[in-house]
């Protein structure tokens, strides 16, 4: 049986002492695992992150991580893990000075900080602004920077909360990658985004988070099977409509994005009919229809929803 | 393996030593000792003081001397402020530290820039009046009395920029607290029978004061009782304000 490396057990936390922002949460993450921590904003993601790399204490239920209880040992657990929080954070100074003192922090030997250095530069393609000043970085040339410095030190367990906001499709592709690698050398990941295909592409589990809950668990191909047998119809429209009749009328999950509906059913062959007719009856016009398996995404909105 | 503080001190002091914070730590004392020293020398030919007569600027010399560890602390307050402003506070939170070995952290380069300062005072007031300390042990006792002010005002200014939230307003209240404690301290004139009696009370309610008497009698005169009470008195505040920064530290919002 492989290393737990996180254990989560009844989590529950609070900021007021009456509403539970997570509200007993349990989970844990194998040696080697890159886990997945989905939910939307405000379900409670960073928070268990934050009692998880000993920032918040744990007000209910226990937190194990590396073998050693969060709320005995939180020093040592340091020692052991990275941390790429969700808001940026950076000293005021170049590129390449915010690598050096990151690396002279964690106490890394300076040869080795040398070379570790020059190739987290490349990876993460921050050759070119090494001289550049923190500060002066676009938002996503910053979160480059902060996922950069992590893999400066050794660690067993990293923990990146929503590492790629900002980045392009190129770059964001290339830090995953980066990450898998690592994984598959031995670190263990817990990983938090809002974007699924991130999920989808990159974690072995995924634990999908809201109101405070971890309302699904599984692999990605688990959540898709379990959910699998829904299908969602996509429909492009122009013309005024009426969300709240719809909803009457539809009673599966509906969601109106702008001139989008997206409809996730297991009977997409009673509704789309009907959904036509619906429309054309409003004066509604249909640009586009389309009827897709469920992604991760669908999986992700129904299980929320 | 080199200790957290000290890594974390290393890290202050590669990232906060630039020149707008040396002119700060430095151009202000030396400011006051050559134009103020200079000009009120036509004014205050002689200071009669503890036996000696002494040149004004000279009189002024322990008073910028004792200013540094007040500067650095200031600065101190202002490196924990701008750490919460650019998200290192969280970030160095989870890092492979104990807490108070951030505090440490700012603090020792507290000590550092006071001690610093303070050399770098002792080289104008040289060149200005031509003064050097003779015994050694006074050069390690106004040593030892710049390190233990430092703890006291870095400590008060972390307190500060644990509740202040924005730096308009801790540099406001950095300004009105440098203004009371210098002026309502004996670092520009002699508190004596002389002084009105509120401004005596607040100038002996002011831990400066104690600083500035005992440096200056390191420097101008030899040690005697009301020297070691001054020391104790700064030692103790040093110890409570420590408490409070560490207490007020442990509620700073991440």
């Amino acid at each position: 049986m492989l290393e737990k490396v996180i254990e989560v057990d009844h989590l529950r936390q609070t900021y007021d002492g009456r509403n539970f922002v997570v509200d007993d949460v349990s989970f844990y993450v194998s040696k080697g695992e890159i886990y997945g921590l989905l939910g939307k904003n405000g379900a409670g993601k960073t928070t268990t992150i934050r009692t998880m790399t000993t920032i918040l204490p744990v007000h209910y239920g226990k937190v194990r991580i590396l073998g050693m209880d969060v709320s005995e040992n939180a020093e040592r657990i340091r020692k052991r893990i990275g941390v790429v929080l969700q808001n940026e954070s950076f000293d005021f100074a170049s590129v390449e000075r915010n690598l050096k003192v990151y690396g002279m922090l964690w106490d890394v030997p300076r040869e080795v900080l040398k070379a570790r250095i020059e190739e987290v530069l490349e990876v993460f393609d921050l050759s070119s602004l090494r001289k550049v000043r923190a500060m002066e970085l676009s938002g996503g040339q910053k979160k480059r920077l902060q996922v950069a410095r992590e893999f400066l030190h050794d660690m067993d367990l990293l923990f990146l909360d929503e590492p790629t906001v900002g980045l392009d499709p190129i770059m964001r592709r290339s830090v995953l990658n980066y990450i898998r690698d690592k994984a598959r050398k031995g670190l263990t990941v817990l990983y938090t985004t809002q974007i699924m295909e991130e999920a989808d592409y990159l974690c072995d589990r995924i634990a999908i988070m809201n109101k405070g809950k971890i309302v699904a668990e599984g692999t990605s191909s688990d959540l898709k099977a379990k959910y699998g047998d829904l299908k969602t119809i996509h429909v492009i429209i122009s013309g005024e409509l009426d969300y709240n009749s719809l909803k009457v009328k539809f009673p599966e999950d509906v969601i109106v994005d702008n001139d989008e509906i997206r409809i996730v059913s297991k009977n997409v062959e009673d509704i789309l009919p009907d959904l036509i007719i619906y429309l054309k009856a409003r004066g509604i016009r249909i640009e586009r229809i389309s009827v897709e398996e469920s992604s991760l995404d669908d999986v992700f909105l129904k299980v929320v929803s | 393996m080199i200790p957290p503080s000290l890594r974390l001190t290393a890290r202050n002091l590669i990232i906060n030593t630039d020149p707008g914070t040396l002119l700060f730590l430095i151009g202000l004392p030396s400011f006051y000792l050559i134009v103020l020293g200079l000009m009120f020398q036509a004014l205050i030919p002689n200071v009669f003081f503890e036996g000696h007569s002494i040149s004004y600027a000279q009189f002024l010399s322990p008073g910028v001397v004792a200013m540094q560890p007040f500067i650095a602390g200031s600065i101190g307050g202002s490196m924990l402020w701008s750490d919460r402003r650019w998200g290192m506070f969280e970030q160095l939170l989870v890092g492979p530290f104990h807490r108070i070995d951030y505090l440490l952290g700012i603090i020792y380069v507290s000590m550092i820039f006071s001690v610093g300062g303070a050399m770098l005072m002792f080289l104008v007031s040289y060149l200005l009046t031509g003064f050097v300390i003779h015994y050694v042990v006074n050069i390690i006792l106004i040593i030892l009395v710049l390190l233990v002010s430092s703890i006291l005002f870095t400590s008060l200014f972390l307190v500060l920029s644990v509740f202040i939230r924005t730096i308009q307003t801790y540099n406001t209240v950095t300004m009105f607290i440098f203004f009371i404690l210098d002026f309502a301290s004996s670092a520009f004139y002699p508190i004596n029978t002389r002084t009105p009696i509120g401004l005596r009370i607040i100038s002996y309610a002011n831990p400066l004061t104690y600083i500035v008497d005992s440096v200056r009698d390191m420097m101008f005169a030899s040690l005697n009782r009301s020297d070691l009470i001054y020391v104790m008195i700064v030692v103790v505040l040093s110890a409570l304000f420590f408490i409070f920064a560490a207490l007020s530290y442990r509620k700073a919002k991440i």
